[in-house]
């Protein structure tokens, strides 16, 4: 998820040279990109720990939803998933990443507070369900 | 019966994709009228060919294909662009010209076209660079007629002559040009570079808000 979002958000680029750059003004936005990648990854393995352990989990939904807030926002407007999304959904696709462009920051804040409360919730959860009866 | 929430589900989905799809329809509108009704292609280069940047004699040029919304496209201006004017435009062995890809909507097309009207003062360069010192979020109103023109009193441009070049969509057809243009030359995103040699024709494509070290690799490979 690390690298995708990092190539969407023209941090790394493939072609013509594989290279990655961060301008000053991109610096909290590589950062949250950072932290989101960390916490999805915790979160969504726990959940899938969790599926496989137990057969139920009501927080990998949540978790996926928090997931795919942070990960599409700031998805480019003027970038190719942008302009894939404006060119397939047309304005409807214009006003939605104007939308992702434009709360960027607050969006993956959001997603990022998602992920984190169900990661403790996650970690509560199987720290009750998975002790081990004596 | 059939159940009340796989109803309502039903009735969501289909809200959603009537939704796209007139909204899909409505840009291939805007797409259509953005590419018909193009005069011969020679008239309307004859009315205004591209401002270059830089000597005409230079052996490399560097097509930026952009977007004057596009916040990538800022982000290449305010940290790409700066170095290769100093090392390759300013010195000689490279220049430049911009192709307008208003993909970003109406505004977008609008200030292209403020662009040419102020070229027809002379002030083609020192406009595009306006757009992108005070490049506003998508669509919010930064870029609509009223603050073109207010960008062109601030050059110290003819307003009457602007005004009136502006009002009457006089450079309509060759946006709409270098939109096709744009398409043409494989641009599916905004900045896109083509790189010339204009010598040899050897080209290279960079697509992005790249770095100044790709570009000043790809230009010296050119030399």
């Amino acid at each position: 998820m690390f690298i995708p979002l990092l190539i969407i958000s023209e941090h790394l680029f493939l072609e013509p040279y594989i290279i990655f750059s961060i301008y000053p003004e991109s610096i909290v936005n590589f950062l949250l990109i950072l932290i989101l990648s960390i916490f999805a990854g915790i979160v969504i393995s726990m959940n899938i720990f969790r599926i496989r352990q137990i057969k139920k989990t009501n927080k990998i939904g949540v978790s996926l939803f928090g997931t795919i807030i942070g990960a599409s926002a700031g998805a480019c407007s003027c970038g190719p998933v942008g302009f894939s999304i404006i060119t397939t959904f047309g304005t409807a696709g214009g006003i939605a990443t104007a939308f992702l462009d434009m709360y960027e920051i607050p969006l993956r804040i959001i997603s990022i507070g998602i992920l984190i409360v169900v990661f403790f919730t996650s970690l509560k959860s199987l720290k009750n369900e998975c002790k081990i009866k004596s | 019966m059939v159940d009340k929430k796989k109803l309502i589900v039903a009735i969501v989905g289909i809200a959603i994709v009537s939704a796209l799809g007139a909204s899909f329809l409505l840009y291939i509108g805007q797409v259509d009228q953005m590419t018909q009704d193009i005069q011969d292609e020679s008239e309307v280069l004859s009315v205004n060919l591209p401002p270059i940047l830089g000597s005409t004699t230079a052996l490399v040029t560097i097509i930026e294909m952009g977007d004057y919304q596009c916040e990538m496209c800022k982000r290449w201006y305010d940290n790409t662009r700066p170095a290769i004017i100093e090392n390759f435009i300013d010195t000689g062995k490279a220049n430049m010209f911009f192709i307008d890809y208003p993909i970003l909507g109406p505004d977008s097309a609008l200030a292209a076209e403020a662009t040419y009207c102020a070229d027809d003062q002379g002030k083609y360069w020192d406009y595009h660079v306006t757009l992108y010192d005070y490049q506003g979020h998508m669509n919010s109103g930064w870029a609509n007629a009223e603050r073109l023109k207010s960008f062109a009193f601030n050059l110290d441009l003819n307003m009457d002559e602007f005004d009136e070049c502006l009002d009457s969509s006089k450079y309509d057809e060759r946006v709409k040009l270098n939109w096709q243009k744009a398409s043409a030359g494989g641009a599916t995103s905004t900045p896109t570079f083509i790189i010339v040699n204009t010598e040899t024709g050897n080209e290279e494509k960079i697509v992005g808000a790249q770095p100044y070290a790709v570009f000043e690799k790809a230009i010296n490979s050119m030399l």
